[in-house]
């Protein structure tokens, strides 16, 4: 079951310098962090102009879905897919047991550039998420902040 | 299993929608997109990737934030699964790192062999990813009540939610958004319950 570490304010900024020195060496035009399950961890990049969230679980569950065809074909060592566009391309590449690394980038930037510079990323952020999970491996979530007295207010409807 | 961020206190979870086809899982989503008060700019986009059958192929995807959760920004992500039996592999794929399920059961007594197979099939899927319905929190929801021929809570209950726990149950009719929040806020309410204790044991 994909499960991830907590997340501090030290992962976070490693993971983000990540994503920020791939974006600057490939000149892509947005990388996303995402975890498996389809969540998005962080993102760097002109992801304004795109929903990140939305793009975060359909690209987790084209991943995901790939590697299952690939599996159907005898195909164990599966990493990546890349589609290929017109003006947009987008390759996401296999991190770690929990986590993927999707990277947008113009049609005109070479793959190979882009897979060259994201494999070294895809180390650093590996790396960043097995020390956070080594830290405290059966750390659980501390919400006690959360104040949900009443969650039948949570999601409200509107009125008729 | 849920996404927590200590450096933006951003919690993310997902809830899946099970149950058998035709059952009601996307009007669901649909509702909820609808008729959902938020903040603005915290409800996302429904994405629905279904046949032109209307059949769900792959999975319908709504991200939503809670406004009434104060200390973290919560985030739900809202997934269903295609209903029809040989999309099985999809559903599998769309349970990876489920934190809740809504079960939307058919009340149609023709349905209710259906009903029984796809929670069978939920059993066997959780297992198949390590899991077990009983460590999950989810809730029951007993559809098209405004159809003739349903059968009434009690059977639905004996049939579907007679395990060791019995969770929550609610009866809908979801296409006109009766019973809808009261499913998902119920959902929400488990999680963020197990959650906390998880955390407080944690901290012991």
């Amino acid at each position: 079951m994909a499960s991830l570490p907590q997340l501090f304010e030290e992962d976070i900024r490693v993971l983000d310098m990540a994503l920020e020195d791939l974006l600057s060496r490939s000149e892509a035009t947005v990388t996303l962090l995402i975890d498996k399950g389809g969540f998005l961890i962080s993102k760097r990049g002109s992801a304004d102009q795109i929903d990140a969230t939305t793009l975060a679980a359909l690209a987790a569950g084209s991943y995901a879905a790939t590697e299952t065809i690939a599996s159907l074909v005898g195909e164990t060592n599966f990493s990546s897919i890349y589609q290929q566009g017109d003006k947009f391309s987008l390759l996401v590449q296999n991190v770690d047991e929990y986590c993927l690394l999707s990277v947008v980038f113009k049609a005109s930037i070479s793959v190979g550039m882009v897979k060259f510079y994201a494999t070294d990323t895809t180390q650093q952020i590996a790396e960043q998420l097995k020390s956070a999970q080594d830290r405290d491996p059966n750390a659980g979530l501390d919400l006690s902040v959360m104040d949900v007295a009443d969650t039948s207010l949570v999601f409200r409807k509107k009125p008729a | 299993m849920a996404i927590i961020n200590q450096a933006t206190k951003e919690l993310q979870v997902k809830i899946v929608y099970y149950g058998p086809a035709m059952g009601g899982k996307t009007t669901n989503l649909i509702q909820v997109h609808e008729h959902v008060q938020t903040a603005q700019g915290n409800k996302g986009k429904l994405v629905s990737l279904a046949t032109s059958s209307d059949r769900t192929l792959f999975f319908d995807f709504l991200p939503i934030e809670a406004m009434a959760i104060k200390g973290f920004k919560t985030k739900f992500q809202l997934y269903t699964v295609p209903g029809q039996v040989i999309y099985n592999t999809t559903r599998q794929l769309v349970l990876r790192g489920v934190d809740g399920i809504v079960f939307v059961a058919d009340s149609q007594y023709e349905k209710m062999s259906e009903n029984v197979r796809s929670i069978a099939n939920l059993e066997e899927n959780l297992g198949a990813l390590n899991m077990n319905l009983a460590d999950i929190p989810y809730v029951l929801q007993y559809n098209k009540r405004d159809l003739p021929n349903i059968a009434p809570v009690d059977y639905l209950e004996f049939t579907l939610n007679n395990r060791d726990v019995q969770v929550p149950s609610f009866t809908s009719v979801a296409s006109k958004c009766e019973g809808v929040f009261e499913s998902l806020n119920m959902i929400t309410r488990l999680l963020l319950h197990k959650f906390i204790n998880q955390g407080t044991r944690a901290k012991k």
